[in-house]
């Protein structure tokens, strides 16, 4: 049993959890960069909420099962197709072996999920069967899909299936506007008074130049108090950093394990979800808010997803 | 513990201390990687950095706990230092930029091997992608640094040299460090109990190999 990859797009990988204690050794995180959607989109189809699903990344892609399968679409809004006929996001459906899928470029947000019930039999490679590219680690072949790919599908019955939908209160809004809340960083000192202040007061526009390593937000140029170069120290994704040029830099799920520049800011861990959103043009409001606070506002999150996603975690 | 005034700064699921040397900064590694409550540590060049859930620790009882932590580490004993030997190929093929490395260093391209592999190093940290090594030597090196336009790729095994500090490529990637030969070693094996070859703190000698060597072990 197999979904084979019609049309991979321009970056459709296969995504889970993220790698977890190996940052040490200069191991990303990597994983869904949206692990709502991840996790949505795998209740959908009855797999556990990180359990392995296609990232789909800003341009359409299409595939085929070689067997009865069912499948669910969340994240991005974008066109959603079962053998030319328009299916719904947040759905479940039972797809026959004749039936192709078709996913259209993202209209709004930037990265689709979509879940395989019993999904994609890749093998775990550390932990986690999550790509990450520049290593050529987990996933398909450590790389992302191609045309013509075959993935292997984990045998799994349908005779019970009945179909879900995620129930409204649950759907995320997904939109190019966003407010994300941040924690200070360890070198938000560095910014003189008026970037401190510029840092929450302008409106950041995410750049052309983006991908699962991080985004850059045009906006203003933030200067420091000094140039005296950083030494090399741990980053994490969501950190915010403020290179020489000013413009500052938003790390996302790919980003490496330290960095040089200062770390101005944290995006919150209830909050971090969005980046996997965030597309060229996207509009970002960043929210200060204090560490314990943003536990609380994570505490608080996963108890709202509870009733539907059950004890998931969010990353 | 040389720690710089006990600089801690937290956010809402890690937090970073300062250090002033790198021998604190692996014993800090150590001792913080014994405890499950730590998803990540992660040694930087002057500061370590540990990341929890906060689901299961607030920001303030991780602080507290960190700073218990802190509190009970005696003084620095002498950390067991690892030796590592690194078989290296000097080939003028693997050393795209000996006779840069050469000049700026005030030796003849012919004697970069005989000249670096008779120095010694120590892994300071991994980190830029999985198994990467950053390196250093208490031995005198002029400055040499980084190349005017970095290589779009740069191979996999590549050893590159700035000055005091050296690296070790584990991936083909992108480079701005000249660099002068290549170890066949693995530096990175997913599969592996232990997935990186080198680790923070541990000694590297290069030891000095030839192209047919070098062939045979990769």
């Amino acid at each position: 049993m197999s979904l084979r990859v019609v049309k991979a797009g321009l970056q459709t990988t296969l995504q889970s959890a993220p790698f977890r204690g190996y940052r040490h050794i200069g191991v990303p995180a990597a994983g869904a960069a949206d692990s709502l959607s991840l996790a949505l989109a795998n209740r959908l189809v009855g797999n556990r909420s990180s359990d392995v699903a296609l990232e789909i990344a800003l341009s359409g892609a299409k595939f085929s099962s070689d067997a009865p399968a069912v499948i669910a679409l969340t994240g991005a809004h974008c066109d959603f197709q079962i053998n030319d006929e328009v299916h719904s996001h947040h759905r479940s459906f039972l797809i026959s072996d004749t039936d192709e899928i078709s996913i259209g470029p993202a209209l709004k947000g930037c990265r689709s999920y979509l879940a395989v019930s019993g999904h994609v039999a890749v093998e775990a490679v550390m932990g986690t069967r999550s790509t990450y590219q520049p290593a050529a680690l987990g996933g398909f072949h450590g790389r992302a899909l191609e045309d013509e790919d075959i993935l292997p599908l984990k045998q799994l019955h349908n005779e019970n299936y009945s179909e879900q939908s995620t129930p409204v209160q649950f759907v995320p809004s997904i939109t190019n506007n966003m407010m994300v809340r941040v924690t200070a960083g360890p070198e938000f000192h560095r910014l003189n008074q008026e970037a401190q202040a510029s840092l929450f007061q302008t409106s950041w526009n995410v750049d052309q130049r983006m991908s699962r390593m991080g985004l850059m937000l045009n906006g203003k140029v933030l200067k420091t108090v000094d140039s005296v170069p950083m030494q090399s120290s741990a980053v994490f994704p969501g950190v915010i950093q403020c290179p020489p040029s000013g413009i500052p830099f938003l790390l996302g799920p790919d980003a490496q394990t330290t960095g040089g520049y200062p770390r101005i800011a944290q995006v919150i861990k209830a909050d971090r979800h969005l980046i996997g959103q965030l597309r060229p043009g996207s509009k970002v409001q960043l929210i200060k808010t204090t560490p314990e606070q943003a536990a609380t506002i994570y505490r608080k999150k996963l108890k709202l997803l509870a009733p539907w996603l059950g004890n998931g975690q969010l990353w | 513990m040389a720690l710089a005034n006990k600089q801690i700064h937290i956010c809402d699921d890690w937090l970073t201390v300062d250090c002033s040397d790198l021998e604190t900064i692996y014993g800090l590694c150590d001792q913080m990687r014994k405890h499950d409550c730590w998803i990540e540590v992660v040694g930087g060049l002057r500061s370590v950095a540990v990341q929890f859930d906060p689901l299961l620790l607030t920001p303030n009882e991780a602080q507290a706990l960190f700073e218990r932590e802190l509190a009970s580490i005696a003084p620095t004993s002498k950390r067991e230092s690892s030796e590592v030997q690194l078989p290296v190929c000097y080939h003028p093929d693997f050393g795209p930029d000996q006779h840069l490395v050469a000049d700026r260093v005030g030796i003849k391209p012919g004697d970069i091997a005989h000249w670096h592999s008779a120095l010694k190093f120590t892994v300071t940290m991994l980190g830029f992608m999985p198994g990467f090594g950053y390196l250093q030597t208490e031995d005198t090196i002029p400055e040499i640094g980084r190349l005017l336009q970095p290589r779009q790729s740069v191979a996999a095994g590549s050893i590159g040299i700035i000055g005091h500090q050296s690296c070790v490529y584990s991936f083909d990637s992108p480079g701005g460090w000249p660099v002068i030969a290549r170890t066949p070693a693995k530096l990175f094996d997913a599969n592996s109990q232990a997935p990186a070859m080198l680790s923070a703190g541990q000694t590297v000698r290069f030891v000095a190999i030839d192209k047919n060597e070098f062939e045979e072990l990769i």
